[in-house]
């Protein structure tokens, strides 16, 4: 049986040639790092941001490369997930765009501070994470279902959705984010009402001109809050939408009753 | 208890359960946010309640093995401590950084880097701090009568805790590098020295309480730690995997981190093994509970459901998951929440003379707190499954998700309350013991201790 003086040996060896690889490896990973993290890319700017993102703890509700806390949502994908101009608006004032949801602190930045944030998450975002976050493989199963959910609306058949253009503002100020329209965005995105808990889906749009008048439609987008209280569809006008581009919006998808095939 | 300066051991005990008491409190109010009852978020939001909950329990830990150094170094090398009055010291200013930096977080002052939230200018204070405590029980060590292993073993596992916290102070502008060098100070601490630590309190703890030769137990501390090092170094690759560092981690950290349960196991093991090979058992029942606990638990919190998420294939789904809480939850407590527990009810009868170690509050502390941690680690693992099936796997929303398993954390109240009325009783109990005593050392408490060594310098019945 092994003595003492070899037991010891083996601890003091072993430590010793496992440090000495892993110090090895630490050194090429320096080496690779810059080119996998795009480091040439960490402006200024995004190196302000990530000073304010350690600054006020974001990771102790949040996490960024699947580390921190679970409480919030990933990080690391956001900016392509939501767009910039809609965590712009978010961060001024959480709740009011989630009321009755999840609390988040609200921060009094400037906007060139939530710029720095958001060029801080969006090279976050760019970095090769050999993988993560994964797609949800189960999400194509999930297909019937998320259709039947955004069926709740209706779709124009493919084949006319493809040839009617988008404007960009729909993409932009984040609607797809959740709805689906003309086949574009998240296909019947669930989420629970605050005040009833009872979950829902966020309809596709095509045919949002059979169910709601011009005046309706605004108002709804306008305050959604006031119309369905705890509602998850979040209040962006005037901060992310202005009333303009409202009727914008409304006129264009109650203009899409001309496309509708004839029955 | 040989020395006068080892009472101030209890001082660093008392003051690490009064903070484990503040990690509860804070444990509960995440708890009740995660279902909704977040009345107190203008005043503490979830990520103040979450530095506190774990900065608490970094330092309720390191109190905890710092009482321990305090009390185990003198007998060891057999004198004094070098320096009684710095010892003091230290104890003020270390509670007085932690306090400053517990209470920037309210204030939001702090550095958000998970785990390592204190305030760099606080970070330099800690390490001078930490340096007088390695100055006081080295040199104790360096100019005893004896040295044994336990005691060096120690020494090196302290050292090596502090040197590694060094590399968690770079600064990057890069995400990347500054996770990476995280881990130097995280990972490189649990999965790490901190086993060196807590297998010295282990082997001290074994000696003491089965009477086994001190060479067996010794030679074996070797082979562990020798096991913990030689899987859990490379082992740090498990947190490589997707944070931006090369592909070969998946590989390295995979291999090497699957390893790291047997150093575990072989705790586990050589603790049971050690009690029954001892025969004779100390009174001492509720400190060999609380170590033969500690050795048990470690293996299924950080060996096995460390294991359960280690393998790159698995990761993926859990990274950063709930299922990440439920292992945090249960490793902690196993290795060194526990292991620091019983040093405390091993050294408390001795300190102050009195023989509370068999009544029905020490039981109910042990068992309770227990079950409660385990019931926890349930409702977190349940909720964490779930989590990672509807969110990871099905790509259903985050917030959606969540309030699918807020159920579960209604279950994991009741079990924490379950685990705090265990506390409760082991609060009571250290409580009852009253303060130390000069009497302590003719008391019948020695005669047992004296009993016991008998049979330790004697080789082995085996
Ligand atoms: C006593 C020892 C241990 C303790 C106290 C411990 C504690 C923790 C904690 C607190 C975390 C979360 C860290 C963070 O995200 O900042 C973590 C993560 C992790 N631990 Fe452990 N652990 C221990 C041992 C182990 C062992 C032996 C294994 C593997 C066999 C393991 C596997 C993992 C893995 C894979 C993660 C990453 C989870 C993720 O990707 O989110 N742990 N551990
Ligand atoms: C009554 C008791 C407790 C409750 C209700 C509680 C609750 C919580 C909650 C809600 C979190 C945050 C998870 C998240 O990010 O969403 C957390 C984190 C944590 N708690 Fe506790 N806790 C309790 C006791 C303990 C104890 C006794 C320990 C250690 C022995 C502990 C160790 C930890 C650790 C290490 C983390 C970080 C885990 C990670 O990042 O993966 N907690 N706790
Ligand atoms: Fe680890």
């Amino acid at each position: 049986m092994l003595s003492k003086y070899q037991a010891r040996a083996f601890f003091l060896g072993g430590t010793a040639v496992f440090a000495g690889i892993f110090l090895v490896l630490t050194f090429d990973t320096h080496r690779q790092i810059p080119k996998q993290t795009n480091a040439d890319q960490i402006t200024p700017q995004v190196a302000a941001g990530k000073k304010i993102w350690e600054a006020n703890n974001c990771m102790g509700c949040h996490t960024l490369f699947g580390e921190g806390a679970y409480y919030a949502p990933e990080l690391t994908k956001v900016v392509e997930r939501r767009g910039k101009d809609w965590i712009k608006v978010f961060i001024k004032d959480p709740e009011a765009m989630f009321p009755g949801q999840r609390k988040m602190v609200k921060y009094d930045f400037t906007d060139e501070q939530i710029d720095q944030i958001i060029a801080f998450l969006d090279w976050c975002g760019k970095v090769d994470l050999n993988g993560f976050p994964a797609e949800p493989p189960l999400k194509k199963l999930m297909q019937p279902a998320a259709d039947t959910a955004s069926n709740a609306g209706g779709e124009l058949p493919p084949a006319v959705a493809a040839t009617i253009p988008l404007p960009a503002m729909f993409e932009q100020k984040s609607c797809t984010g959740c709805h689906r329209i003309l086949g574009k965005g998240m296909p019947g995105v669930m989420l629970p009402n605050a005040v009833t808990g009872e979950v829902v889906p966020a309809p596709a749009l095509d045919l949002v001109f059979q169910r709601k008048t011009r005046e309706e439609l605004i108002a709804w987008i306008s305050d959604p809050q006031k119309i369905k209280p705890g509602s998850p569809m979040p209040n962006l006008v005037p901060a992310l939408v202005s009333p303009q581009e409202v009727e914008q919006m409304v006129d264009f998808l109650l203009g899409l009753k001309a496309h509708a095939p004839a029955n | 208890m040989k020395f006068q300066s080892q009472k101030i051991a209890y001082w660093f005990f008392a003051a690490a359960m009064l903070l484990l008491v503040l990690q509860i409190v804070y444990g509960f109010i995440m708890g009740f946010a995660r279902i909704g009852m977040d009345g107190l978020h203008d005043w503490i939001p979830f990520n103040t309640a979450r530095a506190t909950h774990t900065n608490l329990l970094v330092f309720w830990l390191l109190l905890g093995f710092m009482g321990s150094a305090y009390f185990i170094i003198p007998e060891e090398a057999d004198r004094e401590l070098m320096w009684p009055k710095l010892a003091w010291i230290q104890l003020g200013s270390f509670l007085l950084v932690g306090v400053v930096a517990l209470i920037g977080y309210h204030v939001n002052w702090w550095e958000g880097r998970k785990f390592l939230e204190i305030p760099r200018p606080l970070d330099y204070l800690v390490v001078v701090n930490v340096l007088a405590f390695l100055a006081n029980i080295g040199l104790t060590v360096w100019n005893g009568k004896r040295y044994t292993t336990t005691s060096i073993v120690l020494y090196f596992g302290l050292l090596a805790a502090a040197l590694l916290y060094l590399p968690g102070m770079i600064d990057f502008d890069n995400q990347t590098l500054d996770s990476f060098y995280r881990w130097w100070v995280v990972h490189l601490w649990v999965e790490g020295v901190w086993e060196l630590i807590m297998g010295a309190l282990l082997c001290y703890l074994l000696i003491k309480l089965t009477g086994v030769d001190r060479e067996l137990v010794e030679k074996w501390l070797y082979i562990i730690v020798g096991l913990t090092f030689l899987s859990g170094i490379l082992g740090t690759g498990h947190h490589y995997y997707y944070i931006g560092a090369p592909r070969y981690w998946l590989m390295v950290g995979g291999i090497f981190s699957a390893l790291e349960p047997l150093a575990f196991l072989g705790m586990a093991i050589y603790a049971l093994a050690m009690a029954k090979k001892g025969g004779r058992r100390h009174p001492n029942k509720a400190a060999l509970n609380w170590t033969l606990g500690s050795a048990i638990m470690s293996f299924v919190g950080a060996g096995f459901l460390g294991f359960a998420h280690t393998l790159p294939q698995v990761n993926l789904w859990t990274h950063g998951s709930l299922v990440t809480a439920m292992h945090g939850h249960l490793a902690f407590w196993g290795a060194y929440a526990m292991i620091v527990l019983a040093m405390v009810a091993y050294v408390l009868p001795i300190m102050t003379g009195r023989k509370l170690w068999d009544n029905a509050a020490a039981g109910f502390a042990f068992w309770l707190s227990n079950i409660g941690m385990v019931g926890m680690t349930g409702a977190l693992a349940v909720a964490g499954i779930t989590q990672v099936n509807l969110e990871r796997r099905m790509g259903l929303d985050f917030l959606a998700v969540q309030k699918e398993i807020e159920v579960h954390f209604i279950g994991m109240l009741l079990a924490a309350s379950l685990f705090l009325v265990g506390i409760v009783c082991f609060l009571w109990n250290f409580w009852r013991f009253g303060l130390p005593s000069d009497e302590a050392v003719n008391s019948d408490v020695r005669a047992a201790e004296r009993d016991l060594s008998r049979i330790e310098s004697t080789p082995a019945a085996s």
